[in-house]
């Protein structure tokens, strides 16, 4: 017999759902700048082409995962068949080994969604 | 006394442990940019090495094989320091073979580094140095890496061995000796105590080991490790002469390390405690006396790192030997057949837009008294202490530098004044030379490429 979730997780599944696309919503660029500067930019150039010990992530929101010429992707992200949109990038940027086993990013996570939220939206002006 | 003259007498093998007054090494290795593809100020506060940030103590910890996949990165890099040094008061006797009594210019060192990934899990840095005082090459340090990388309960677990040529030069942290502000000091001047522990470079390069460490949950590092001193010949053939040869190391030669580190992104902390246990038969020949060496440290690091674009760094180590010195006595080079030594620095650094560095030291080292095995002190101690402050400018080193990550160069102005030197403020040599003579101001010019 097929279970139907029960209206309450249901409920918090939403809840949370909405909280983290709000979250993304209010996203604020100039704090996501920062962010990427404390988090990001030791491994990935935000210039087209130059990679680092990650993937440059100029114009990386609409891109394929594991697209990006020149770069030695794992098999995992290779594999994922993923397009990095705001809602695929921010379970991976809170925590990347559990959102994609197999990938060789060494970064534990960002558990605060408002700095992701930043972070993404920042992200979303280097094109 | 005068630096050389100090200098030939700390060949003496009695004075092996106690006596390490060679200018801390420079090292900046920009292959491991190249192979990485990052900018220095990624792994190096301030731009430029060797002071490292929490992703370079995870790059060494991992074998220095993260690379960005370019398959054309040569693990070759060089490097090249050159100085002025002026000390308080002029030396009774030039410092070395063609130089004066003070305000001296020269050529530190030119070295070849052998650094980065040679395989998928291996890695090198290894140093080849010219030295422009002593016009000798050597071999320098040498860290040679296995780092493979897996989970325990779900967590990171990092297991690596280091084969290397000096205890503590495989340490990943800024706090322990090897690895401590000054990063590059005056050959020809006074480079701090005379006095050193053994974990503080007192068998650098003369000994081979092997370690093996752990870092767990990029948090807890754990590290042992045992070193074999190497032939009088296997010396020569590498460089290094045959006088300062350390003598035979006991099989029971034990270094360790354990570290907690948490890296916030913003900040990182660190703590930790070292120590290193060595019998010495200076003697080569079996059933002569022994020497024996037990030194515990305690170090601690904090850097605040923001967006990296201004830093501060502040670095504490206490180090406490206990000495045995059976062989010193025997050989009526010391008084007494136990000591002890302590050393203590504090340092403290700010870097604004990973450009312009100020950095602030005191160090302390104070131990036991003995008129024989300390004889440059009229007291027979060797109390000295003092402070460090140091300018410099680093103009490359970022991302969008000029040419980048190849031209890279550090200008600094460092001050050392002594507040005690071998035990006295004043006249501590007997001869009316004051600690404050010994104060050294060195201007230098550190480029690699």
């Amino acid at each position: 017999m097929r279970r139907h979730p029960h209206p309450l997780a249901l409920a918090t599944l939403l809840a949370l759902s909405w909280a983290a696309s709000a979250a993304r919503a209010a996203g604020d660029a100039q704090l996501g700048a920062d962010v990427f500067a404390t988090h990001c930019a030791e491994c990935h150039s935000l210039k087209d082409g130059k990679h680092k010990k990650g993937p440059s992530l100029f114009a990386v929101l609409g891109r394929r995962a594991g697209a990006a010429a020149d770069f030695k992707y794992s098999d995992a992200m290779k594999a994922s068949g993923w397009t990095w949109t705001p809602e695929r990038m921010d379970p991976y940027l809170t925590l990347p080994k559990q959102a994609l086993p197999g990938g060789t990013m060494k970064y534990d996570g960002l558990a605060d969604a408002k700095a992701r939220a930043d972070l993404l939206a920042y992200l979303a002006t280097v094109k | 006394m005068p630096l050389t003259r100090w200098l030939r007498a700390s060949l003496s093998l009695a004075t092996l442990a106690t006596a390490t007054l060679l200018s801390p090494p420079a090292q900046a290795v920009p292959s491991f940019a190249r192979q990485t593809g990052q900018d220095c100020a990624a792994c190096h506060i301030g731009g430029y090495g060797p002071q490292l940030t929490p992703t370079g103590i995870r790059f060494k910890i991992g074998g220095y094989v993260d690379s960005n996949g370019a398959s054309n990165a040569l693990p070759l890099s060089g490097m090249v320091v050159g100085s002025f040094t002026r000390t308080g008061q002029a030396q009774d006797a030039p410092p070395a073979a063609h130089t004066k009594t003070n305000n001296n210019a020269a050529l530190d060192e030119a070295s070849l580094f052998i650094a980065g990934k040679l395989a998928d899990q291996l890695g090198a840095f290894v140093q080849i140095t010219y030295d422009g005082i002593a016009k000798s090459t050597a071999l320098d340090h040498v860290d040679l890496r296995y780092a493979r990388n897996s989970q325990l309960q779900g967590k990171d677990l990092v297991l690596g061995l280091s084969l290397n040529n000096n205890p503590g030069v495989q340490d990943p942290f800024n706090s322990s000796p090897v690895w401590s502000f000054p990063y590059t000091a005056s050959a020809l001047g006074f480079a701090g105590p005379e006095a050193a522990t053994l974990v503080n470079g007192g068998l650098e390069h003369r000994v081979l080991g092997a370690s093996a460490y752990a870092f767990y949950d990029n948090s807890w590092y754990a590290e042992l490790g045992s070193y074999r001193s190497l032939s009088v010949t296997a010396q020569r053939k590498l460089g290094l002469g045959a006088a300062d040869d350390p003598g035979v190391l006991g099989n029971d030669t034990l270094y360790w390390r354990m570290a907690w580190f948490k890296d916030l992104k913003n900040q990182s902390f660190s703590a930790g405690l070292f120590g290193l246990n060595a019998g010495i038969r200076p003697d080569r020949s079996a059933g002569t006396p022994v020497n024996r060496y037990g030194d515990v440290g305690l170090d601690a690091t904090y850097q605040w790192l923001g967006t990296r674009e201004h830093i501060v760094t502040l670095n504490a180590s206490h180090v406490r030997e206990r000495q045995r010195r059976d062989a010193l006595l025997a050989n009526a080079e010391a008084d007494n057949a136990v000591g002890h030594l302590r050393e203590t620095k504090l340092s403290a650094s700010v870097h604004f837009r990973q450009t312009w560095g100020a950095s602030a030291s005191l160090f302390r080292t104070s131990g036991s008294s003995d008129a024989t095995l300390y004889a440059n002190s009229a007291t027979g101690s060797p109390d000295t202490a003092g402070q460090i402050l140091q300018l410099d400018w680093t103009p490359f080193g970022k991302e969008d530098s000029w040419g980048a990550p190849w031209a890279n160069l550090r200008l600094g102005a460092q001050y050392t004044a002594y507040s005690r030197y071998n035990g006295a403020r004043r006249n501590y040599d007997g001869a009316g030379r004051n600690a404050s003579d010994n104060n050294t101001l060195f201007l230098f010019a550190w480029t690699s490429f």
